[in-house]
C-alpha cells in the first residue's frame, strides 16, 4: 500500500492547537498554491501550504463516484450558482485542489489575449514573450504532453472523424498525464496513476525542498496588524476534537481558488476600498451534447478528451470538444429520470459525449452574505446565440460522424433526429432559462491590474489594500482566456512567486534543463 | 465534514416515494434499487453543507406536494402509486416555468449518480467500470516497466511497438464474465 509522502502533516500527527512560525505561509494546494509553494521553498524559504482538504494516495481513487465526490469535492459536488438558469461548478477540496479532478487538458494562454492584458490592462510583464518561459517550465514540471498512440478511444474517434468530414480545424490535446491508459475517470482521480495533479508534480518539489503541508486546516481569518497581513487562523478540521491553529508569516499568499479566496477576503472585511474583490467573475460556460451511433462507441474506454474543434473559435469564440464521462456522469447529462432516462441509458455503449465552451462576456459575482456564499452568473442572451449556434454545428459534426441522433440541453428540443431537424434550432432558439449549464473554469475575481482603482491585486500579485497579502489562483486572472485554464494559473503564480522571493531577499534557482529566467 | 444527518420520518416516506420513481428499471434486470439508492441519497445529502441539505430536503418536500402545480390532483406523491408518481414527476420535469422544472434537478442528479454509479448497473448496460479500472491500471504498470527498461520517457509519445504495445491493442478489453 503506497503512503502519503513525508512532507504531508495531518491532523493525528499533532496534538492540541496549532501555533508556527514561518516565512510565507500558502492556503490552498491546488493550481496556484502548489506552484507558488514549490517556488518560494525552493528559494530557501520557509514555507508552509496550509489545506482544508485531506491527502490521498493514488489507491484511494475509488470506483464509488458518490464516495468520491464527497472526499474530493466541496460540498460533496453539490455547489450551483445561480441565475436565470443554475449552473452546476466542482471545486475540488482535496491536497492537489481541482488539479485531482480535472480534465488535464494544457493549453497556454492565447496570445491575442495576453496582448489584451498588456495593452488594454498595461500588465507589460505578462505579455507573449514574457511568459514563454514560464509556460516552457510549467509544461515541463507538470509533464504536457499528447496523450499514447491508441489511447483516445470512441468518443474522440466519433469526434474527429465528424470534424475531419466537414474540414474542420482541429487541436491536438495535451494534457499533464505520463501514459494515461484511458479509464476515463479523471474527475474522480486518476486510478492508474498517469494524470500529473499538482500532488504528483509541483508539491513533492515543495517537499523535497522542506516545506511542510497540514491538511485538514480550515482557513478563517487572515491576521493583520497596521494594514499588513501577519498570518492566518482557523480550524483544524480534527473529527476527534475541536482544536485551532494560528500561522504567523511574513508574507501571506491566498491560492484558495476564484470563489473561496473572495469569500475569505470579504469575511475578514479585506479589500472593500478597491470595490473589486468577488466582481468580474467569468466561467467559460459550457454545455453538454451527446449522439448515438448505430455502432459501440464504448465511452468507458478511452481518454476524456484527446482534441478540441478550433474552427470557430477564433471568429466566434465557440469552442466544440469530445467529452467522454463515466456512465453515472452521462446519465446527468440528459434530462430525464426513471423510465425514460433508463430507455436512453439502454444505448449506452453506443453514445458519445461531448461539450461546447464559449467565451463568456458576462461577469458574474461572489459574495458572502450573512457567512453564506452567494455566487451569481447569468449568461448573456448574445452568448446564448452562441450557444445555440455552436450546438448546431455540434450536431451536424456528430451527423457527419454518422449519428442518427443527436441530444441537447434544451428543454424543448432536447433530441435532433435528424441533419434537416438542426434548423428547429434557429426556428425557436432556446431561452437562456431553459438551457442547462455546467462550469468548470472559474475565474477573474481579485484579478490582476496595473492600477489600485481597477483590481484586487497589484502586478506582483500583491493586494492593493493589504501590504504582504498575495493572491495566486484562478482568480488573479486579469480576464477570460477562452482556454482551459490551468497552466495560465501555474504560470502567473510562478510570476508571482518569483517577484515575492525577490522582496523577501531570494532568488529561485534554476535546476539544470529549466527554461526559465529571472522574472523581469 | 459530513454530519449524522438521516432521512426520518415522513421525510424518508417522502424521499424513498422519489427515489423510487427516479431509479431506473429495465425487464431483463431483476434488482430493485430503491433501498440502495435512497440509502446513498442520505449519504450523498449528508455530506453536503447545512444549507444545500436544507434545500434537498425543501426540494423534496415540493415534490411530495406538486400536484396542485401541475394539475394532478392534491394527494401527495408519497400516496400515489408508483406509474403515477413517474407521471406527477415527469409533468414536473416538462412544466413550462423553469423555476418549478428546476425543484426536480438535484434529487435527479442525486439518484443518477447513485444508481448509474452502482456496479451491477454499470456491468448490466456494458461499462463494467472497476474490472475496466484494474485492467488499466495493470497495463500502465506493464508501460511504466516497459519505460524503465528502456531508459525513455518520450514528451513525444511513440507507439510502443517494439514492446509488443500497438495502438490498435491499447485499450484492448475482454473483461471475464461475472
Ligand atoms: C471537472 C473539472 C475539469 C477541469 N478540467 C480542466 C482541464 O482539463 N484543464 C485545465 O486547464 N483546467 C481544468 N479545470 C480547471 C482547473 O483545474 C482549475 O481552474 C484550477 O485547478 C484552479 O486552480 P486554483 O489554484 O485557482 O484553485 P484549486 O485548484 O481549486 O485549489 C484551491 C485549493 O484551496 C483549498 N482551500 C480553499 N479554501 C480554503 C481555506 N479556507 N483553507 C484552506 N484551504 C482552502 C481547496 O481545498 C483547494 O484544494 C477543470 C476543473 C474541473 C472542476
Ligand atoms: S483518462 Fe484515466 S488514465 Fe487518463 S488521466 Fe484520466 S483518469 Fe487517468
Amino acid at each position: 500500500m503506497a503512503t502519503l509522502h513525508d512532507g504531508i502533516v495531518q491532523p493525528h500527527q499533532t496534538r492540541g492547537d496549532l501555533r508556527i512560525d514561518c516565512d510565507v505561509v500558502v492556503v490552498g494546494s491546488g493550481a496556484g498554491g502548489a506552484t507558488t509553494a514549490a517556488t518560494l521553498a525552493e528559494a530557501g524559504l520557509r514555507v508552509v501550504v496550509l489545506e482544508e482538504g485531506a491527502a490521498y494516495t493514488t489507491a484511494e481513487y475509488s470506483a464509488d463516484i458518490p464516495e468520491m465526490l464527497g472526499k474530493l469535492m466541496r460540498g460533496g459536488g453539490s455547489t450551483v450558482m445561480m441565475g436565470r438558469s443554475p449552473v452546476p461548478y466542482l471545486e475540488g477540496r482535496c491536497v492537489g485542489g481541482t488539479t485531482v479532478v480535472n480534465g488535464g487538458m494544457c493549453w497556454r494562454t492565447p496570445e491575442h489575449v495576453l496582448d489584451a492584458w498588456v495593452t488594454e490592462r498595461r500588465l507589460g510583464h505578462l505579455s507573449a514573450q514574457r511568459l514563454e518561459p514560464y509556460f516552457e517550465l510549467v509544461e515541463q514540471v507538470i509533464d504536457a504532453r499528447f496523450q499514447d498512440p491508441g489511447s483516445e478511444g470512441g468518443v474522440n474517434d466519433r469526434f474527429k472523424a465528424g470534424a475531419d468530414a466537414l474540414g474542420w480545424k482541429l487541436s491536438r490535446n495535451r494534457r499533464n498525464q505520463r501514459h494515461c491508459v484511458g479509464s476515463n475517470d479523471c474527475v474522480t482521480g486518476c486510478p492508474s496513476g498517469a494524470k500529473r495533479s499538482t500532488a504528483e508534480t509541483w508539491l513533492p518539489r515543495f517537499y523535497a525542498a522542506g516545506g511542510r503541508l497540514f491538511t485538514h486546516m480550515k482557513v478563517e481569518r487572515v491576521l493583520t496588524q497596521r494594514g499588513r497581513a501577519t498570518g492566518v487562523a482557523g480550524t483544524l478540521l480534527d473529527p476527534y476534537a475541536k482544536r485551532r491553529f494560528r500561522i504567523e508569516a511574513r508574507a501571506v499568499v491566498l491560492s484558495c481558488g476564484a470563489i473561496q479566496t473572495p469569500l475569505l477576503l470579504q469575511k475578514n472585511r479585506l479589500g472593500k476600498p478597491c470595490g473589486h474583490v468577488g466582481r468580474h467573475f467569468t466561467i467559460h460556460p459550457n454545455i453538454k451534447m451527446a449522439a448515438r451511433f448505430d455502432t459501440p462507441v464504448d465511452s468507458m474506454r478511452g481518454t476524456h478528451q484527446a482534441w478540441q474543434c478550433v474552427e470557430f473559435k477564433e471568429t466566434d469564440g465557440i469552442l466544440l470538444a469530445p467529452g467522454a464521462i463515466p456512465l453515472a456522469f452521462m446519465s446527468a447529462v440528459f434530462p430525464s429520470f426513471g423510465p425514460r432516462l433508463a430507455e436512453r441509458m439502454r444505448d449506452y455503449r453506443y453514445i458519445a459525449t461531448g461539450g461546447i465552451l464559449v467565451d463568456d462576456h458576462a461577469e458574474g459575482y461572489v459574495k458572502s452574505v450573512l457567512g453564506l456564499p452567494i455566487i451569481h452568473y447569468d449568461v448573456t442572451d448574445a452568448d446564448q446565440a452562441k450557444f445555440v449556434r455552436a450546438a448546431a454545428l455540434m450536431a451536424e459534426l456528430y451527423f457527419a460522424a454518422g449519428a442518427n441522433e443527436v441530444y441537447t440541453p434544451f428543454h424543448h428540443l432536447p433530441i435532433i433526429e435528424s441533419p434537416d431537424a438542426i434548423a428547429k434550432l434557429y426556428a425557436h432558439p432556446p431561452r437562456v432559462q431553459d438551457t442547462e449549464y455546467f462550469t468548470a473554469h472559474l475565474m477573474g475575481t481579485c484579478r490582476m491590474s496595473s492600477h489600485p482603482k481597477a483590481g484586487v491585486v497589484d502586478p506582483n500579485g500583491e493586494m492593493w489594500d493589504v501590504a504582504g497579502l498575495y493572491v495566486a489562483d484562478a482568480g488573479t486572472m486579469p480576464g477570460t482566456i477562452g482556454v482551459n485554464p490551468q497552466v495560465t494559473i501555474m504560470a502567473l503564480a510562478r510570476v508571482i512567486a518569483e517577484r515575492l522571493a525577490d522582496r523577501l531577499g531570494r532568488k529561485v534557482p534554476r535546476a539544470a534543463g529549466e527554461a526559465v529566467t529571472a522574472a523581469a | 465534514m459530513s454530519s449524522n444527518f438521516a432521512f426520518r420520518g415522513y421525510t424518508r416516506r417522502v424521499a424513498r416515494a422519489v427515489v423510487d420513481a427516479m431509479v431506473p428499471r429495465w425487464p431483463e434486470f431483476e434488482a430493485d434499487l430503491t433501498d440502495d439508492v435512497l440509502e446513498q441519497v442520505e449519504d450523498f445529502t449528508r455530506n453536503y453543507p447545512p444549507f444545500v441539505r436544507f434545500g434537498v430536503v425543501a426540494m423534496l418536500y415540493g415534490l411530495e406536494f406538486s400536484g396542485p402545480l401541475v394539475l394532478d390532483g392534491l394527494k401527495p406523491t408519497s400516496m400515489l402509486d408508483r406509474e403515477a408518481a413517474i407521471a406527477r414527476l415527469e409533468k414536473v420535469a416538462d412544466h413550462p416555468i423553469p423555476q418549478i422544472r428546476m425543484m426536480v434537478m438535484l434529487p435527479k442528479i442525486m439518484v443518477s449518480f447513485s444508481a448509474y454509479s452502482r456496479p451491477e448497473v454499470e456491468t448490466f448496460l456494458g461499462a463494467p467500470r472497476r474490472a475496466w479500472r484494474a485492467n488499466r491500471k495493470a497495463f500502465r504498470d506493464r508501460l511504466v516497466q516497459i519505460d524503465a527498461r528502456r531508459g525513455a520517457d518520450p514528451a513525444t509519445p511513440e507507439p510502443l511497438v517494439d514492446a509488443g504495445v500497438r495502438p490498435e491493442d491499447y485499450l484492448r478489453f475482454e473483461p471475464t464474465p461475472a
